[in-house]
């Protein structure tokens, strides 16, 4: 096999097939964190029967949602109501094609593999960009049902996420001013360079644009507490209510594939990435010679900072009341946009004041 | 009828948050309600009609079973109906026994009500919370009477039997421990901005109106009316303890809510009042074997947990009574929410049906 | 009578998500405690010694024969009418006992109030047991009589 089609094809594929399915395992599995995360800290247990302290239980949810009948509203538009779950968990997947997982490549059977699939010089826009077309899924599941309330719940949804891209991309942009590259592996580089993640940067820490991107974020895959779309105590049942089996299954799996994508950026983008937790003044050195290998040791603190970012999803979710619709949006435009435009000038400052 | 952009929606009476089974037809103007009717009687199952045909203790399983969650207060009004009829002194010792009950009872329904109120506005943890405090009210239940919701635990002409040994220590256990609990609620709930914009403003409704409505209880003290029954009209043992009325100012949901939370600690107070003062003594009236009153008739009114309850019986003489009528707070209550409502969003009307504390048992009997 | 407090907060707590953070930290102490599930039907709950479960019958030891006497005081007692008893002259000693005891357990509320009646005090012949796992198959199995009464019901063993 010649040496170009295996560095683009065959590895690629080989990737893909991995990530794909750590991905998928990964999301159902994370429904079960949330339900014992939850259900901790509401002093009770999660699910239990089902397998050892319920390890069993996304098997039996998958098992159970394959197994149930699939209705098709009468009058709906059959089409666009099969399109749409799969158009609105594609871009969860493939905008994970850009995310680092580790710092450095490593050989398999002589071949090099690098531990992201590509690294587009423009990854962060590719990711805004993917991330948006979700609203496209939403949009088509509320209009395909033929039925009122998905819709206004699908309208409500859209509006809600186009109107929390604007504080998200701000709050990129500053990243990018610190790190100078739109490239996720640069963004890390760069992290690596200046010796500090880019939420404790000197001399004016991103956790302002941390708070703002984690919100957003959250508004973003219709998490509590902006979750009154599909919340199940409102009036208006939300877009996914004339769905039933699998195409019910893939609006849950995209909402928490979305997740572990905004997990995965905020720890790319603000929290070091693959970088070690080094609290800034253990050395790194001896940490990756103990756990063996950069590789592994670099995909280690990945997953980590991912889970913990989760966790932080998760805690919110547990604790909040949710915001009624009206006072979303207000939340969205009045305050986190120019909170945002405030705080790209101010890192506008900073980054001068540092270099100068 | 219909404006141009307005429209009839059906909250019906089966939805996760209308607390029992409560239908609402709202009309919408766009967005903004301009009315609401409530229809009620899905849980209508007759309690007056068969309470003209079972004798007065029997027909105090029906009170149980109205306005489940404060059981012991509707237990209570109706035993005391009935001794009024009959003429009967409740000994002192039954009297504080009764306070001690119902005191623990409002505490172990405004837990419900926090619990589904938060629930229903989306703080999932506070449910679970409430909860685990009501389940040891519920066990001090059990451990008096033998039942946790359907108490029956009082009987006319006094209390039928003592606490039970250790009972007095328990309720002390948890009157220790409460005030902690309380506290988190407060850190989760009184001053978090979501919490905030949620209810402060919403369904505000001022004391002149309210009292217009009918509406009692914490909902009237909520708009800044100091009427509370246990003080107006002292019965049981409350006329000779302290406790405080909190009243809000400005009768929104928050104020409403601020009024119960005040009110669970004041219960607290009074039940640990209750049980230092009581004093010894028998516990029943001499009450004859077959209850039947002479003619007459007798109205008596109590403090629910949710508002003034009452009961009017009619006595022929007979062992049964000739009309037996349950005056329920919640159905009073529940008139307001038009008025409360207009012009809110469709998304507060969950906010408004949780600070009304509509209890379904009570409002169809 | 005191105005309740609507708390008053100062521009920076304001700003800051200060009061965010104390109700996470709320949530964040309850995942540590121990947890206040009981795994039912593996861990039974422990039920206090005045609980109402189903009226049942029991004898005494001092008491030659059957401790009920027949005085259908319970059946009138009964808010819905579930008991039914028939007397016929007691076997051992004057007076009656039961020939027939039926206590419809579909319509027995739990309410207790057939206890208080019942003459043969301190211990009485009918009484409030702990038994509240009454699921049947079929509606005539409720209908229980004398020996079940007396027994207690076959319970269904659940097995995880």
């Amino acid at each position: 096999m010649s040496e170009s089609v295996v560095r683009y094809v065959v590895v690629p594929f080989a990737q893909i097939f991995v990530i794909l399915n750590v991905l998928m395992l990964g999301v159902a599995y994370l429904v079960l964190l949330e339900r014992k995360v939850i259900a901790f800290m509401q002093v009770r247990l999660g699910p239990r029967r089902v397998g050892p302290h319920g390890l069993l239980q996304p098997i039996a949810d998958i098992l159970k949602l394959l197994l149930k009948e699939d209705i098709t509203p009468a009058r709906a538009d059959r089409l666009l109501f099969l399109l749409a779950p799969v158009i609105l968990l594609v871009p969860a997947m493939i905008a994970f094609a850009v995310i680092p997982f580790s710092g450095e490549p490593f050989t398999v059977l002589g071949v090099e593999v690098t531990p992201w699939i590509t690294d587009l010089n423009v990854g962060v826009l590719y990711l805004l960009a993917i991330s948006s077309l979700g609203v496209y899924g939403i949009v088509m599941a509320g209009w395909s049902s033929n039925s009122k309330y998905p819709l206004l719940g699908s309208l409500r949804s859209a509006a809600q996420m186009v109107s929390y891209e604007v504080p998200l991309a701000l709050s990129v942009v500053s990243v990018l001013m610190l790190a100078g590259s739109a490239s996720m592996v640069e963004i890390v580089r760069a992290q690596a360079e200046q010796g500090v993640w880019f939420a404790f940067w000197w001399p004016y820490p991103q956790l302002v644009g941390l708070f703002l991107f984690f919100v957003a974020a959250v508004a973003e895959t219709n998490r509590a507490p902006f979750d009154l779309p599909e919340a199940e105590t409102e009036l208006v049942a939300g877009f996914h209510t004339e769905y039933s089996g699998m195409k019910f299954a893939f609006f849950f799996l995209a909402e928490y594939m979305n997740m572990i994508l905004a997990a995965a950026v905020v720890s790319i983008l603000f929290l070091g990435g693959w970088l070690p937790v080094t609290f800034g003044f253990l050395p790194r050195e001896p940490l990756s010679v103990f756990l063996g290998g950069a590789t592994l040791t670099g995909s280690f603190w990945f997953f980590s900072k991912v889970l913990a970012v989760l966790f932080v999803y998760l805690w919110i979710r547990a604790t909040f009341p949710r915001y009624r619709y009206d006072q979303l949006m207000r939340l969205g435009w009045k305050w986190f946009i120019p909170l945002g435009l405030l705080h790209v000038a101010l890192t506008a400052v900073a980054v001068l004041v540092r270099q100068g | 009828m219909f404006g141009p952009s307005e429209m009839e929606i059906n909250l019906g009476p089966q939805h996760p948050s209308t607390h029992g089974v409560l239908r609402l037809k709202l009309k919408l103007d766009g967005e903004r309600i301009v009315h609401t009717d409530p229809v009620i009687g899905y849980l209508h199952r007759g309690c007056e009609k068969l309470g003209e045909d079972r004798t007065y203790p029997q027909a105090m399983v029906y009170t149980d079973r109205m306005d489940y969650v404060a059981a012991f207060c509707e237990n209570l009004v109706y035993v005391e109906t009935v001794e009024k009829l009959l003429g009967v002194d409740v000994p002192a010792r039954a009297q504080y026994m009764r306070v001690v009950l119902a005191e623990l009872q409002r505490i172990a329904s405004h837990l419900l009500w926090l619990a589904t109120h938060a629930l229903d506005i989306g703080a999932m943890s506070v449910f679970l919370y409430c909860f685990r405090e009501r389940e040891q009210i519920l066990d001090l239940f059990e451990a008096f009477c033998g039942a946790r919701l359907t108490l029956s635990a009082a009987r006319i002409g006094g209390m039928y039997q003592e606490f039970p040994e250790g009972w007095a220590a328990e309720v002390h256990r948890f009157c220790d421990v409460f005030p902690s609990r309380l506290e988190e609620y407060h850190q989760l709930l009184t001053s978090n901005r979501i919490w905030l914009e949620r209810t402060q403003g919403v369904g505000v409704i001022d004391g002149p109106t309210a009292l217009d409505y009918g509406v009692t209880g914490p909902c009237l003290r909520g708009s800044g009316v100091d009427y509370d029954v246990r003080k107006a009209m002292p019965y049981a043992a409350y006329r000779e303890l302290e406790f405080d009325v909190p009243l809000g100012r400005q009768g929104d949901t928050y104020d409403r809510y601020l009024v119960r939370m005040e009110e669970m600690r004041q219960s607290r107070r009074l039940a640990l009042q209750a049980l230092q003062r009581m004093p010894d003594g028998p516990i029943m009236a001499k009450v004859p074997k077959r209850i039947r009153p002479p003619k007459g008739e007798a109205y008596h009114v109590n403090e629910g947990p949710r508002g003034e309850l009452g009961v009017y019986l009619i006595s022929d003489g007979t062992e049964t009574a000739y009309r037996c009528r349950f005056r329920s707070p919640c159905f009073t209550n529940l008139q307001a929410l038009p008025e409360m409502a207009r012009g809110h969003l469709v998304a507060d009307i969950i906010a408004l049906i949780g600070t009304l504390d509509v209890v379904l048992g009570c409002v169809d009997r | 009578m005191a105005h309740v407090a609507r708390p008053k907060v100062p521009l920076w707590r304001a700003l800051l998500p200060v009061e965010l953070a104390l109700g996470m930290w709320v949530t964040l102490k309850h995942q540590f405690r121990p947890h206040v599930t009981q795994e039912y039907p593996k861990e039974r709950p422990e039920l206090r010694p005045r609980f109402r479960g189903v009226p049942r019958l029991r004898d005494h030891p001092d008491v030659e024969g059957q401790l009920c006497v027949a005085c259908n005081m319970c059946a009138a007692a009964c808010p819905d009418r579930c008991i039914t008893v028939e007397a016929k002259p007691r076997t051992t000693g004057k007076g009656k006992e039961a020939k027939l005891f039926l206590i419809d357990y579909e319509k027995c509320c739990l309410c207790g109030l057939c206890v208080d009646p019942c003459p043969t005090k301190p211990i009485t012949a009918i009484y409030m047991s702990h038994d509240f796992e009454l699921a049947k198959y079929r509606r005539y199995e409720f209908m229980t009589d004398m020996p079940v009464l007396y027994e207690g019901h076959e319970r269904n063993e659940y097995d995880r």
